[in-house]
């Protein structure tokens, strides 16, 4: 989800849309209609690579079911064969007039004809009997590759997924990183002073890639208003005073726990800090979401002992 | 003054958006006249079936006066009626027979409005789309104020309409995306004003009495309306169960209202039935947000509410009217797709950074042009001006009997497509 910096009430719709659509874009790499996608969604391969939808005994099915076509009905034709008959008297009769019929019409060509047409007959059985035969062998290959087809689906979606963990942890550790690198200048620009237990001000968050009003934060230059904020602005490059000798342990600390390993703190460009204060109650009341954006940093986060502790496993990335 | 503002129902019990917009207007012009409300028997907007009784009553101190409807309606006859007219070509005597089908067919109710004239100065009707604005407007065009509540949808193509816009004496707009699809559609260049509605809403409405009723505990978004696949609320059922997969510890999602359409089993969607007002205030009050999934809205009521209390909205951008409102309020975001949603859902979280500057945006909008001493002014200077102004003369007739059945008129619904679609921003 989108960081956002919103400077008092001068938010704008269309800007806000406008950020929101280019976070949406990069996400997707590829900018995508909503009905595009519903297109590419519904596409029958997807059915086709469902594991459930793939039968592991389809050739021992096929071989059930098959039957070898049975032999053609064998038609034997001579010259004569035109003047058969099972009744002798008329067999002599036919051939007796054959010479007249020969007056009206040429039998011979017809003779000829279905003579080949038989030859071709035994010829395409010949052929179909042969590609009866490879059948089984092409089914058993088309099964092996749905087979593998699947099996290459399922890897994808769990990498996909493994993509999307490891993008939201990353996320996550990158705006930690951020407020953390923000909190260090922040200490740096204030009076040292102890620790001091209380109400735990939440987190404010920013748009981090669309457009931005000048930031004063990091500019030195008095600071708007910032929603959520109650911290004074301004504290970024400004020149830092002395510091007690428990503050520079504190740092020391806060150093040592950014070169554990797995920790990922410095490595998001352009890690301007985010203001830190603010309410950690909603407009009504009722007081807000243990875990969620606004309770994932602290001014705790420097002594280690806090409830997020060194963990890299966040409380709640809203992904 | 005295004004007749005429509906196709009314009552204190009935909830739709224009019959609600028409009585707060009564009851409000009543303050400043003298108002009659001229309606009819029906209770039920599907069939017009007549559930009261004919004669007058008042109601919130305002005189009631019904009229029983002739036939109800057949909703079969109706449905293939609004097939031939919005997706064929027709003929104006196929739209006519539409318009009677679609009801709430009271010749009474008309009679009563040509023989009550010259005691009216101006007759105030709500709905273009119904039998009683369409006759009445013709029965009575010099003193005729219309207030079409129009959507985005077919209905608005019908040509017997245009005549009916361009002769009423004064149009009273929810939106400026409603004035320019009728403006595209008639050819109208007449008086009219974007007006809306404003709403009753309490001084201290308390959100912690709502979440103690309903043993609500966590931050939502809330959805008040008819549960109804119309409503888009389907689409809301699919966009929110896969925000709430991403998002574990994001907003839940709470229902008020009548459910037309199965609410979905699911641990973040919570169901509170129809609620009393005074509820339903402290629900959007207690909300972080309000979310408005409907593609057909000609003027949000519930959105404005929300605004008026401070929270911000989340509508569905392909509402032109919603998502105008909610650009020209800066009182809110919009999504055309799920990951929009998502996204502009988890922005305006009430514990995010713009979900409260966006409420006092929408606080601040709801206040300039909503609140009702400014909606009351707003009908108050009309009258006056077209005290004024001459009648700009009678409606265009009716064809004749040959011309009437010329099978000459484009489907309305191709009419309405080829307007130009989007918000309206200044």
């Amino acid at each position: 989800m989108a960081d956002f910096h919103v400077r008092s009430d001068s938010v704008d719709v269309e800007q806000i849309m406008g950020q929101i659509r280019t976070r949406i874009r990069e996400k997707r790499g590829a900018d995508y209609t909503e009905a595009e996608l519903q297109h590419l969604a519904s596409v029958k391969l997807e059915r086709f690579l469902d594991s459930r939808g793939v039968r592991s005994t389809l050739v021992e099915a096929f071989r059930k079911t098959r039957v070898a076509s049975p032999e053609p009905p064998s038609y034997e034709f001579t010259d004569d064969t035109l003047f058969e008959s099972p009744r002798p008297w008329l067999r002599r009769v036919r051939r007796a007039l054959a010479p007249i019929l020969r007056l009206f019409m040429n039998p011979d060509r017809l003779s000829a004809a279905l003579r080949v047409q038989k030859e071709v007959n035994a010829e395409f059985h010949q052929r179909f009997r042969a590609r009866e035969e490879m059948d089984p062998l092409y089914y058993e290959v088309v099964h092996n590759l749905v087979l593998e087809i699947t099996r290459l689906g399922i890897d994808v979606q769990n990498l996909k997924m493994r993509v999307e963990s490891l993008s939201s942890r990353l996320d996550f550790d990158e705006r930690r990183g951020r407020s953390l690198e923000g909190m260090v200048q922040r200490r740096g620009s204030e009076s040292p002073r102890m620790p001091e237990p209380g109400p735990r001000p939440p987190e404010s968050v920013r748009y981090a890639d669309g457009p931005r009003a000048p930031d004063s934060q990091s500019q030195g230059a008095p600071a708007g208003p910032v929603v959520g904020s109650s911290a004074p602005a301004g504290g970024g490059l400004a020149p830092q005073e002395p510091r007690s000798d428990e503050s520079r342990d504190r740092r020391r600390r806060r150093r040592r726990r950014r070169r554990r390993p797995g920790q990922n703190l410095a490595s998001s460009p352009g890690g301007t800090p985010g203001p830190v204060g603010g309410s950690n109650q909603t407009g009504d009341g009722h007081p807000a979401q243990a875990g969620g954006r606004n309770a994932s940093m602290s001014d705790d986060a420097d002594g280690g002992d806090g409830p997020e502790g060194d963990g890299d496993e966040p409380e709640d990335t809203h992904q | 003054m005295k004004l007749a503002v005429v509906v196709q129902r009314y009552g204190a019990d009935i909830n739709g958006g224009a019959e609600l917009h028409a009585r707060y207007i009564a009851e409000h012009l009543a303050q400043h006249a003298q108002v009659e409300v001229l309606t009819t028997c029906a209770r039920d907007y599907i069939t017009w079936k007549n559930e009261w009784p004919p004669g007058e009553e008042r109601i919130n101190g305002v005189r009631v006066r019904r009229f029983a409807v002739s036939k109800p309606r057949d909703p079969h006859d109706f449905g293939r009626r609004s097939h031939l007219v919005f997706e064929r070509p027709h003929s104006v005597a196929d739209e006519l027979a539409w318009l009677d089908s679609e009801g709430p067919t009271s010749p009474d109710l008309v009679r009563h409005l040509a023989r009550t004239e010259a005691e009216v100065d101006f007759f105030v009707f709500f709905s273009y789309r119904y039998y009683h604005s369409w006759h009445g407007i013709r029965a009575v065009p010099d003193k005729a104020v219309l207030v079409p509540t129009a959507e985005r949808d077919p209905a608005a193509g019908v040509s017997i309409f245009g005549p009916v816009f361009r002769g009423a004496r004064a149009l009273m707009f929810n939106s400026f995306e409603e004035r320019a699809l009728i403006e595209a559609v008639s050819g109208r260049t007449g008086p009219g004003v974007v007006v809306g509605v404003g709403s009753e809403i309490p001084d201290q409405p308390q959100p912690g009495r709502f979440r103690k009723k309903f043993d609500v505990r966590r931050p939502f978004a809330i959805y008040v309306g008819r549960i109804d696949e119309n409503k888009g609320c389907r689409e809301l059922f699919d966009y929110f169960g896969r925000y709430a997969t991403m998002n574990p510890r994001g907003l839940d999602l709470v229902l008020v209202g009548s459910r037309v359409l199965d609410v979905p089993v699911h641990p973040r969607i919570r169901y509170t039935g129809f609620l009393s007002d005074e509820d339903k205030f402290d629900a959007i009050a207690a909300s972080d947000v309000l979310v408005m999934p409907s593609r057909y809205e000609s003027l949000s009521m519930v959105a404005l509410e929300a605004w008026a209390l401070g929270r911000p909205v989340l509508a569905n951008g392909q509402c032109d009217v919603l998502r105008g409102q909610v650009i020209r309020g800066n009182g809110g975001l919009y999504y055309e797709s799920f990951e929009e949603f998502a996204e502009a859902l988890y922005a305006l979280e009430g514990a995010g950074p713009i979900g409260g500057p966006f409420g006092r945006n929408g606080r601040e909008f709801f206040r300039r042009h909503y609140a009702w001493p400014v909606i009351e002014r707003k009908y108050l200077e009309m009258f006056d001006r077209l005290k004024r102004e001459p009648a700009a003369g009678a409606l265009d007739p009716v064809p004749g009997w040959m011309a009437r059945r010329k099978r000459d008129r484009p489907p309305a619904a191709a009419v309405v497509d080829a307007v130009k679609a989007g918000p309206v921003v200044h």
